[in-house]
Parts: C-alpha cells; sequence; structure tokens
C-alpha cells in the first residue's frame, strides 16, 4: 500500500513563512513599541480646555508615551464612543476630563471593567469606586475667596446676576456654591437673576442681555467661567453700561487676565489645567509601572486674580 | 356562575394591581426618607463642634508664631496641614492673651507670654482653616466634593452664630482670655502681620 502524496508547491513554504514573520513582527511590536495613553477632553472649543488636553498629552509623551486626544464635544454619546474605541484599541490609561459628573460614571467604569486605569482631570464623577484617582481644583474655596472680594468690591450692597455653567457638571454648583456661602449672608446684596449660560461666551452675552431687558440697574455679573465672563462683557459694552458693572470670572483665562489688567472685569480666579494635566499624566505613568495605591481625590489649590494680584499670576498656570 | 367567577376573578385583577399604588404619608416622614443616607454636614459639623474641640491638639500660639516668622516653609511643612497640592497650611493654636484693640473685622490681642500680636477673626468667616487644620473629615471619603466643602460651610456657621456674638458683645480692651482656633498661612505669599484666628474656644479669664 502506498500513502498517496501531493506533490510539494513552495507557494505553501512561502505562506507559511510569511504567517510565521508576521505574528512574531506583531508581537515584537506589541512589547518594544511606546504603550499608548488616551487624554479624553469635552470640548475643545474652550481654549481652557484646549490647554488641559495638550499640557496632558506634552506631559504623557515626555514620559515616553504614543498619545492621542480625543473631543467629546460636550456630549456623552460622543464619550461613549471614545471610551468603546479607546479600549479596543488597547490603551494602557486614560487621561479624562468628563461631560458630566453622573452621565460620565458608566464609561469610566467600562474602562474599569476592561483594566483601563482613568484619571480625572479638573472635573469630577460621582463614583468612588470607578476612576483610579481625580485630580480637581478646589473651585468652591476659589469662589469663596471671591465672594468676600465682590463683598467688599459692592460695599456690601447692590444687585447682581449669576451666569451658571452646565448645570451637570459639579464645578458649576461648587463654584456657585461657594459664592452663596459667602454673599448670601450679606442681606443687601440681592440677585435678580440666575440662569446658566452653559460657560459658553455667545451663550452669556445672549443670557445677559435679555436679563438686562428687566433688569436695567444692576451692579455686578458674577459669571462660572471666564468665557462666560468675557460675554457678559461684551453685552453690556453692546448696552453701553461695562463701566458701571462689575464682572467676576472664574478660570483665568488669558483674555480675561488681560481684561483686569486694563480694569474691564473685576476679578477671577486661576486654577492650574497645566498643573492638573501634568499630575494626572505622573499618576498614569507611575500606574502603568506598577503602583496601584492612589489618593482617590486630589485637590488643587487656585488663587484669586484681582488687580492688586494680577503680577503674581501667569496665564493658564499657578502663581508665577 | 360564570358570571360570579368573571367578577370575581376581574375583582382581584383590580384589587392586586391597584394594591398599595396609592397611599398616604406626612410631608415630614417622605422627607425623612429621601434623606436616609444623604450626608449630613451640619449634624457632622455640631458634632465636632460639640465633643471634639476641647480635646483637640493645639500648638502654643507663642511658639508657632516664633517658629513660622524665622521658616515659614520648613515649619508649615512639619506642623501644618493641607488639603491636596495647595500653598495653604492650615494650624490649630491656643494661648491665653491680653485684648489690646478691638477692630472692624477682628480683635487684636496681645499673648500673654510673649507680648507677640495676633487678630481673632469677629466677620468675615468664611474657608476651610477649621475643617482642615483639625483634619475633621477625609476628601477621599466623599463622592461628590460639594459635601465634604459644606462641612466647611457648617462649621463657620456655628462660628459665626455661636461663639462670634457672645465674644463680641462682652469684649473690650484689656479683657484676659482663653482661645482656641485655626489659623491658615499661604507660604508662597505670607502675611504673617495679620494672621487671622478663626475662634473654636474663647474663655474670659478676668
Amino acid at each position: 500500500m502506498t500513502i498517496p502524496t501531493k506533490p510539494f508547491k513552495p507557494q505553501y513554504l512561502i505562506l507559511s513563512l510569511l504567517a510565521i514573520f508576521s505574528l512574531f513582527s506583531c508581537n515584537s511590536k506589541k512589547e518594544d513599541g511606546p504603550k499608548k495613553i488616551a487624554v479624553v477632553i469635552s470640548t475643545l472649543n474652550n481654549p481652557w480646555f484646549v490647554v488641559l488636553g495638550e499640557s496632558a498629552a506634552e506631559r504623557a509623551r515626555e514620559l515616553g508615551y504614543h498619545v492621542t486626544i480625543f473631543d467629546s464635544q460636550n456630549n456623552t454619546s460622543k464619550e461613549a464612543e471614545h471610551f468603546e474605541n479607546l479600549i479596543a484599541a488597547g490603551y494602557s490609561a486614560v487621561l479624562f476630563n468628563p461631560t458630566d459628573s453622573e452621565g460620565s460614571v458608566s464609561n469610566v467604569k467600562r474602562a474599569k471593567q476592561a483594566d483601563v486605569p482613568v484619571f480625572c482631570m479638573d472635573r469630577e464623577v460621582n463614583s468612588l469606586d470607578a476612576a483610579t484617582s481625580q485630580i480637581i481644583s478646589d473651585s468652591f474655596s476659589g469662589c469663596v475667596e471671591l465672594g468676600e472680594y465682590f463683598v467688599r468690591q459692592l460695599n456690601k450692597k447692590g444687585k447682581y446676576v449669576e451666569l451658571l455653567g452646565l448645570v451637570g457638571d459639579n464645578n458649576t454648583w461648587n463654584r456657585s456654591k461657594g459664592f452663596h456661602s459667602v454673599v448670601d449672608l450679606f442681606p443687601e446684596l440681592k440677585m435678580v437673576s440666575q440662569q446658566s449660560a452653559d460657560f459658553d461666551r455667545s451663550k452669556a452675552m445672549e443670557v445677559l442681555e435679555s436679563i438686562m431687558q428687566s433688569n436695567p440697574d444692576i451692579n455686578a455679573v458674577f459669571c462660572g467661567n471666564d468665557s462666560m465672563a468675557m460675554g457678559a462683557y461684551q453685552a453690556l459694552i453692546a448696552a453701553g453700561k461695562e463701566k458701571d458693572v462689575m464682572i467676576f470670572g472664574f478660570d483665568g483665562a488669558d483674555d480675561v487676565m488681560d481684561a483686569i489688567a486694563d480694569g474691564k472685569i473685576k476679578a477671577t480666579v486661576m486654577q492650574s489645567p497645566k498643573k492638573m494635566a501634568q499630575t494626572a499624566a505622573e499618576l498614569a505613568d507611575e500606574y502603568i509601572k506598577g503602583k496601584r495605591d492612589f489618593s482617590k481625590k486630589t485637590s488643587l489649590a487656585v488663587g484669586l486674580v484681582t488687580q492688586e494680584t494680577i503680577k503674581e499670576f501667569g496665564e493658564f498656570g499657578s502663581k508665577k | 356562575m360564570n358570571k360570579i367567577i368573571k367578577y370575581v376573578v376581574f375583582a382581584l385583577v383590580i384589587g392586586l394591581s391597584l394594591y398599595n399604588a396609592v397611599y398616604f404619608e406626612s410631608l415630614d416622614e417622605h422627607k425623612k426618607q429621601q434623606n436616609a443616607g444623604v450626608f449630613d454636614a451640619k449634624t457632622l459639623a455640631a458634632h465636632f463642634m460639640a465633643s471634639k474641640v476641647e480635646t483637640l491638639p493645639a500648638i502654643d500660639a507663642s511658639e508657632f508664631l516664633i517658629n513660622i516668622i524665622k521658616d515659614v516653609n520648613n515649619y508649615a511643612k512639619s506642623n501644618g496641614k493641607k488639603l491636596g497640592i495647595s500653598d495653604n497650611y492650615n494650624f490649630i493654636i491656643e494661648s491665653n492673651a491680653k485684648v489690646v484693640a478691638i477692630e472692624d473685622e477682628n480683635v487684636l490681642i496681645a499673648l500673654s507670654n510673649s507680648e507677640q500680636q495676633i487678630r481673632i477673626a469677629t466677620d468675615f468667616i468664611f474657608g476651610n482653616a477649621i475643617r482642615d487644620a483639625s483634619a475633621v473629615a477625609d476628601i477621599g471619603n466623599f463622592q461628590n466634593t460639594m459635601d465634604f466643602n459644606t462641612i466647611s460651610v457648617e462649621l463657620n456657621n456655628i462660628v459665626r452664630e455661636t461663639i462670634i456674638p457672645s465674644f463680641k458683645k462682652e469684649v473690650k480692651e484689656g479683657d484676659k482670655l482663653y482661645f482656641k482656633g485655626a489659623v491658615k498661612v499661604n507660604t508662597k505669599y505670607p502675611d504673617l502681620q495679620y494672621l487671622k484666628v478663626i475662634p473654636l474656644i474663647i474663655k474670659f479669664n478676668n
């Protein structure tokens, strides 16, 4: 009995060798190439968040990682898509600026289930066991300090408007409550309107213009961020009241810093996106290198910027 | 007969589906149930002020002033408490003292054992000096940082409502007193000539 044999075809050998080489080539790439870190930012339509994202990416690159920045466009669904993609693509860590303190929790939990650590920056998520660590500005204390300055500038009396940020963001309420924990104790300071302008400059202008139609005699505007402060300033210019109404912001954005130096805006609170982003990138690096014991939350101090103190500060950073 | 069974089954179905669908309870009871499990900063602050303040470890105010003036950075790092990444350090200090002057927002006092001066705040009682100097709470235990911040609001409210009014009413120049309180020092821009103590205890020793 003879065993039938097929004639040897050199194509089979070539194909087999190619398959083996490509397999080994894939493995060695995975082991030797740089690990990947994702930077997911709530919106890149605001210069403050651009600085946050770029600073995180820059520090992660300095630490030897391949970095991709994702823009969630203030949309939790878009953010969820980014998380699905980055988990599938095998990222080693996420430096994350959430769109919503409640709505973003499920995205962080999904990453955790896939063993991808998440480090929140600036905005927190309402969960203690989802993110590996959260680095947040002490917005409340900043607005307590701003509130004290506000009270003294207005001599403890007058009418004012508050423009809130995104209502689903904890920072909006930390800022507002810090401010009100001071200002509400002075009964002659009356808030005539409190409305959300979503941290957006154009919307702030529209909202304030509308408020001033029924309240033309306001003395001050407190804005939850600097973009809204600039929008409010534009609305006051249009109404010819920019010299009569004091504006207070939050962030330390460069245009507001210039406006404070020029006497157009009274004060802001400087928070440092660079420091926050760098800290998050360094914590992610420590995690990737094996550290597992992280403080759940790290608060980053902020500083009050006024015409008297502006020389101590650099733009978008901590005190010089 | 079939009709009776039909009616009984119908009545049972209606009865079961409506059972407990509508019920009445007092508004107070409802609010109590809603708040069950919600963090209560007011109670925490009241408990702290009533039972922890007396035994809270404090640095002698003269020793504090001598050392902080000598080397603000090292002394603050070794003896102060701060929240996260910050240049603001907080301390609990105590001393006997004599009232030097009554100002708009403070009472200026001279410490008994060194004649150094410091201020006790009587207005603008804000900030986190008490919470952070006493370490009454850890930010890492709070899902929502607002709850953690509310502790400071409640602690300051107690000082403002229970300690300050009687102090302001009774105090006069030359009074002798004992105080314990919280003080914040910014190590980057220290204003050591104008340190303000948020009082936790004030007892007159006249």
